[in-house]
């Protein structure tokens, strides 16, 4: 039974995140909360939900329609909502207006082609449970753990390794030297939010299978905020941390308390850490320069 | 005890050591010049002492009062006014509502008040525009009150940035090079100035400038310093003869 | 004056009340808050609740609602005024969640997911008219006073506004209490004019839109933002009739501002009689010139 609940947790967590990491992707290179990111996350599942309907395809061909489609979609709400704010130099609370906009914009488009209406993925696993001795998970619960995983994995890889991932390291740092410095901060910008795209588009495949496809499932990106400022805002870690550490959490006061009660528990939390370290887990403390 | 007294302070960022033992007593009607290449420490001494940051050694003192680890703005109530290097007036005000808002803490009216005209507001509001154009005018600036200051030239922003720090009625005024970025006809109207507002009001001044003939000109004390330590302190005629002040700005004689 | 009219203006001026508590925490004072509309829910449910269950009278229960949102707006304030810009929207944004889910939780009380009902409909167009003008000329008269000004030196620049004196944790406490304050009171005015409230209309969605309108108008004007309130609060109203492509369109003109003048539809302007002095003053110019 706890066991149970721990892998159920942690497959929560792992969700969150995907969604916590996208979120603090472009938290890194624009230093904006991303109000649009739950949208897109309903967006791109809606779209390989409709790709998909029908034709039998199994769960990895509909992940990478969604990551597709969310790459797209990312790119093109960069364009529309934040390309011109940021040649204009204005400050960055226009990010965030701009983004709860075109995350307005994304669900009204979601809502003229789907209605108010709930849609189910086809179920992709033909046996829904796996015993180990006298545990019983889900298989979902593992795959969707496994394939985060994976995800997360490739993700920290392009970070840490390649020319992309210094790049946006830079351009986190200080945009204005990083372009001095020869790089092309406009296109880097584009590519962070073709993977942050890519990362809501898994996300929000994964979320349509634990709790059905509607056109408002993108609220769930909340999950994914809690879990970035309980990690420190703009840290990739920290914000793996923060989702893990919330998916648990939530999981076991979910059995607790039951659905009202542990969403405000899950926010007493969040008050309490920001109180005790306002940094979040991984972010550290910079004193400003008078 | 001097007016303000700042005994053996010490402030590091990581590694960099800002500020190693330094001390200073000022009285009022006093100018001490603080001088010093860049990177020196000289401004993190001005946030130091007006509570930006708290010093992690040492004590600061105003009127007797321990001020060391009080936070800024009580610092300010208490008698302390500053100007920034980068002027940093306020975007969206006018020049009179940037010199009000350093008179709205004192001001005497509650959040009714806030909300209503009443009686008591209307009276306050007018004792805090005749402080403004009193201080507007020791400055130079009356005539420009209504305008915004982003359209204003440097040397006139610095004067309302003047204005704002005399409205808090300071016993102590420090003032972090206020010559930056000035042409040489404005440095000797602004050196004047200093002179002039030093003995009208009869604080004590700190000042930190890198135009050594404003400094030396009206300072009645130098502090030198250089990688965070005080290297030399004299009057303008004992620094400038300093063997060491000498090597720090022009580099050993081999 | 047709019912649908009066419909459409009674929920603007609602909103309008609310419009003008955001503008005060987020045009003058720089937060964003995205759990506003809880402080209406509070509103809402508060003095619906009292005058239903504890019989006091309507004018009572609105005052103790507006209060007890005032309370908690203390409580939730004090670690909120303390905290940077991304944290003030995503921890307001999570207070907001918590205050829907207990509303959706307490069913006994307040009625769960399917709603309040049974409160007496007593509020009519006149009053949301009056009350709106009212709470757009208290906040008129506070962006003049000593906080408008703070407010907006400490937007700009906390450390230069602290050197001044400035008490900036106290002057940010003020302006969001007197914005919960509205918040609320334009929820009491929803309950009674709607009759009936249910937690679904309280998400961060909604608080979204508010500062949506501000800025469509002119994040630096609350006559821009009152304007901003008229004009997107009316808009899904008047295209009802277009169904879901209402937010579309609603989406994509906030966009067209956002990107093309983004000081919003009024930029600084107000509404002084000095401004409409000198408005009328330049379009004489012209005519003057051509006399001589």
């Amino acid at each position: 039974m706890s066991l149970q609940i721990l892998i159920n947790g942690i497959a929560t967590g792992s969700i969150y995140a995907l969604i916590a990491t996208g979120f603090a992707l472009i938290f890194n290179v624009l230093k904006f909360s991303n109000f649009s990111h739950g949208a897109t996350m309903t967006a791109s599942a809606f779209i390989a939900y409709f790709a998909i309907a029908g034709k039998g395809l199994g769960l990895v061909p509909t992940l990478l329609i969604a990551a597709a489609a969310g790459a797209l979609i990312a790119l093109v709400g960069e364009f529309v909502g934040f390309r011109r704010i940021l040649l204009n130099h204005s400050s960055a609370t226009y990010f965030f207006v701009s983004s709860i906009t075109l995350g307005t914009l994304y669900e009204g488009l979601v809502t003229i082609k789907a209605g108010s209406n709930f849609f189910n993925f086809p179920r992709f696993f033909s046996t829904p449970t796996i015993s180990m001795g006298e545990q019983v998970i889900s298989t979902s619960d593992v795959v969707m753990f496994c394939i985060s995983m994976v995800s997360l994995l490739v993700l920290a890889f392009i970070i840490q390794k390649t020319r992309l991932g210094r790049a946006m390291r830079a351009i986190s740092f200080d945009r204005d030297t990083a372009q001095l410095m020869g790089i092309n901060s406009t296109r880097i910008i584009q590519l962070t939010f073709v993977i942050s795209g890519a990362l809501a588009g898994i996300a929000g495949v994964f979320l349509g299978i634990k709790y059905t496809l509607y056109p408002t499932l993108g609220s769930l990106v909340v999950k994914g905020f809690i879990a970035s400022v309980i990690g420190g805002l703009g840290s990739l870690t920290g914000a793996v941390i923060g989702a893990l550490l919330l998916g648990v959490v939530e999981t076991v006061l979910l059995r607790l308390l039951g659905s009202g009660y542990s969403t405000i528990a899950t926010f007493a939390i969040m008050l309490v850490f920001l109180l005790l370290r306002p940094q979040g887990i991984a972010g550290s403390n910079v004193q400003e320069k008078a | 005890m001097a007016l303000l007294e700042v005994k053996h302070i010490y402030k590091s960022f990581g590694g960099v050591k800002a500020i190693q033992d330094f001390s200073i007593e000022a009285n009022a009607g006093e100018i001490h010049g603080i001088i010093g290449p860049n990177g020196a420490g000289k401004t993190t001494i001005f946030n130091t002492i007006s509570g930006v940051y708290p010093a992690e050694q040492g004590q600061v003192f105003l009127d007797g009062k321990d001020i060391t680890k009080l936070e800024q703005y009580k610092i300010t109530r208490l008698g302390m006014g500053r100007t920034f290097q980068n002027i940093r007036l306020f975007s969206g005000l006018t020049v009179e509502e940037n010199v009000m808002c350093a008179f709205d803490p004192q001001s005497r009216y509650s959040v009714v008040g806030g909300l209503l005209p009443t009686p008591n507001r209307r009276k306050e509001e007018k004792r805090g525009r005749e402080l403004c154009a009193k201080y507007l005018e020791a400055v130079g600036m009356q005539d420009y009150i209504q305008e915004r200051p982003e359209n204003l030239s440097y040397g006139m922003q610095r004067r309302v940035e003047i204005a704002r720090a005399l409205m808090c009625e300071p016993k102590i005024l420090l003032l972090d090079e206020p010559a930056a970025g000035l042409n040489p006809t404005e440095v000797a109207e602004l050196t004047e100035l200093i002179g002039r507002i030093s003995q009208q009001f009869g604080f004590g001044i700190l000042l930190i400038e890198h135009r050594l003939e404003l400094v030396m000109s009206i300072s009645h004390m130098i502090h030198v310093q250089n990688f965070g330590q005080t290297i030399a302190v004299g009057t303008p005629e004992q620094v400038q003869h300093d063997p060491q002040v000498i090597e720090a700005y022009l580099g050993k004689e081999e | 004056m047709s019912a649908l009219v009066s419909n459409v203006l009674t929920q603007v001026f609602i909103t309008l009340i609310a419009v003008a508590g955001v503008y005060v925490l987020t045009g003058l004072t720089g937060m964003f808050s995205l759990g506003q509309a809880a402080f209406m829910a509070i509103g809402a449910y508060a003095s619906g609740l009292l005058v239903k269950n504890a019989h006091l009278p309507i004018p009572v229960a609105m005052v103790l609602a507006v209060l007890m949102a005032v309370a908690v707006g203390y409580l939730i304030g004090y670690p909120v005024v303390r905290l940077r810009r991304d944290y003030i929207s995503l921890v307001t944004l999570g207070f907001g969640e918590a205050i829907a889910a207990l509303l959706n939780r307490m069913t006994s009380l307040t009625g769960g997911a399917s709603g309040l009902t049974g409160i007496p409909r007593t509020v009519g167009l006149g009053i949301t008219a009056v009350s709106a003008v009212v709470a757009v000329a208290l906040v008129a008269s506070f962006k003049c006073s000593k906080y408008g000004r703070q407010c907006i030196a400490l937007r700009g620049d906390p450390l230069a506004a602290q050197a001044m004196g400035i008490n900036v944790t106290r002057v940010k406490m003020i302006a969001f209490l007197l914005s919960v304050a509205l918040t609320a009171y334009s929820g009491c005015l929803y309950a009674f004019y709607m009759s009936y409230v249910d937690p679904s209309g309280f998400g961060w969605k909604k608080s979204a839109d508010w500062v949506i309108m501000v800025f469509f108008g002119g994040v630096n004007s609350l006559t821009g933002s009152t304007i901003g309130a008229f004009v997107l609060s009316g808009l899904p109203q008047v295209l009802r009739g277009l169904q879901n492509y209402r937010y579309v369109i609603y989406a994509v003109l906030v966009l067209i501002i956002l990107n093309f003048k983004p000081s919003g539809l009024l930029g600084e302007w107000e509404l002084t009689p000095r401004n409409i002095k000198r408005l009328f003053a330049r379009k004489k110019k012209p005519a003057d010139k051509g006399e001589v």
